[in-house]
């Protein structure tokens, strides 16, 4: 029985470091194509894998950690219980704060949009695409 | 160019010469031993005294030190941060006098659908974290101003984000924010007061003090100390829950204010010109 539990314990806390370092990659790979992306809606691409992938993601991970940490008592629900509720108020405000941020910009239109291939909102609205 | 190259140098100049001057004493010792290495006598009567269930002739019952001296010990002081605190909203609400409470000209839609829904849930989060501040103001740091300071965002994203129709739709009006405010203040004064209520209607031998908290040695009389088995800090509690509603009613209020549009706020400062 307590072995099992034991082992319950490992699982979870390499599952956990396997998503810390899946953040990690993500957040690198995030700030290599802020730099490397042509223009600004494709970087705001890189700004939500920093988001999502390099937040969320690390963030449910380290809940984990801690679920799998008898060591730390009782206290390790409370670790868990605040990282799951702050991924997923990152997971919420992240899509719909990027989103803002593509809107605002359309719409402005301040933003030199090239190279460009298909605009599929402005065929929507009637407009000329590209 | 060369003008800003200049500038940024003598720039960067001044700053390094700002932090060496404030270094160097600091380096030197000039703020005494940082941190102090033995407890002064103040903070050892404190530390004894705010949560000691053994001689309870001057604690608290709140096991927060800060909340404790805030709103107890020095329960006077921050009655009178809260009247400035008071009178200063009065003030900005003064300067738009002509306009408070109309109803705006503008009917804006606010952000788009998805921004709209994804902050109408992380409002209510905000709203958690700030009365979950504020009504454990004396257990955990925080308490009755910094809580009603963290609620008080949900006002200013719902202008932002619904823009201001929403705050002419609700139920939230101008009246009913001065009104919760209003109540607020009333409480915290009479939590001030009820311990002296029976000295002034003739009960002479009943001796209490103003903004007194638990029992003392010349009477009985008490706030309610532990319920169930959470110390309630006895009056900090109240103070905290009534300072909290009028942080949150008075920032409402003065955003509110802020963001009128531009043709109701015009009328204000044009005001002195057509000869209000």
């Amino acid at each position: 029985m307590n072995m099992d539990v034991e082992l319950i314990n490992w699982i979870v806390i390499i599952i956990g470091q396997i998503l810390i370092t899946i953040g990690v990659f993500c957040d690198f790979v995030a700030a290599l194509l802020m730099i490397r992306f042509p223009n600004f809606y494709i970087r705001l691409h890189a700004l939500t894998i920093g988001s999502i992938g390099g937040a969320v993601v690390p963030a449910v991970g380290a809940a984990l950690i801690a679920i799998g940490s008898p060591f730390l008592g009782t206290f390790r629900w409370f670790l868990a219980g605040g990282a799951l509720v702050v991924a997923l108020f990152i997971f919420i405000l992240g899509g719909a704060g990027s989103h803002a941020i593509a809107r605002a910009t359309y719409r402005a239109k301040i933003v030199e949009y090239r190279p460009c291939y298909i605009d599929q909102l402005a065929e929507d609205i009637g407009e000329d695409g590209c | 160019m060369k003008g800003t190259r200049a500038r940024d140098i003598i720039f960067i100049t001044l700053i390094i010469f700002a932090i060496t001057i404030l270094a160097i004493p600091t380096l030197l010792g000039a703020l005494s031993s940082i941190p102090p290495i033995d407890l002064r006598t103040i903070a050892i009567n404190y530390l004894n005294n705010t949560y000691n269930p053994f001689n309870q002739t001057l604690w608290t019952s709140s096991p927060e030190a800060v909340a404790a001296i805030v709103w107890d010990y020095r329960g006077l002081d921050t009655l009178f941060e809260t009247v400035v605190f008071y009178s200063a909203i009065v003030a900005a609400l003064a300067l738009y006098r002509e306009i408070l409470g109309e109803k705006d000209i503008l009917k804006g839609k606010g952000l788009s659908v998805i921004v709209q829904r994804a902050t109408a849930v992380s409002m209510v989060g905000i709203l958690v974290v700030g009365f979950a501040t504020i009504l454990h103001g004396q257990l955990t740091p925080g308490g009755g101003f910094q809580g009603g300071a963290i609620a008080a965002v949900t006002s200013v994203i719902a202008i932002v984000v619904f823009s201001r129709l929403i705050i002419d739709k609700s139920r939230l009006s101008y009246k009913r924010l001065l009104l919760i405010r209003n109540a607020a203040l009333v409480g915290i004064a009479l939590i001030a007061i009820i311990p002296i209520i029976p000295f002034m209607f003739g009960d002479h031998t009943f001796l209490s003090f103003i903004f007194q908290n638990q029992v003392k040695a010349v009477n009985s009389f008490s706030y309610p100390q532990i319920i169930v088995d959470v110390p309630m800090g006895g009056s900090i509690w109240f103070y905290n829950l009534f300072e909290g509603l009028a942080v949150i009613t008075a920032f409402s209020l003065a955003i509110i204010v802020v963001f009128y549009s531009e043709e109701l706020s015009r009328k204000t400062i044009e005001g002195g010109e057509i000869g209000f």
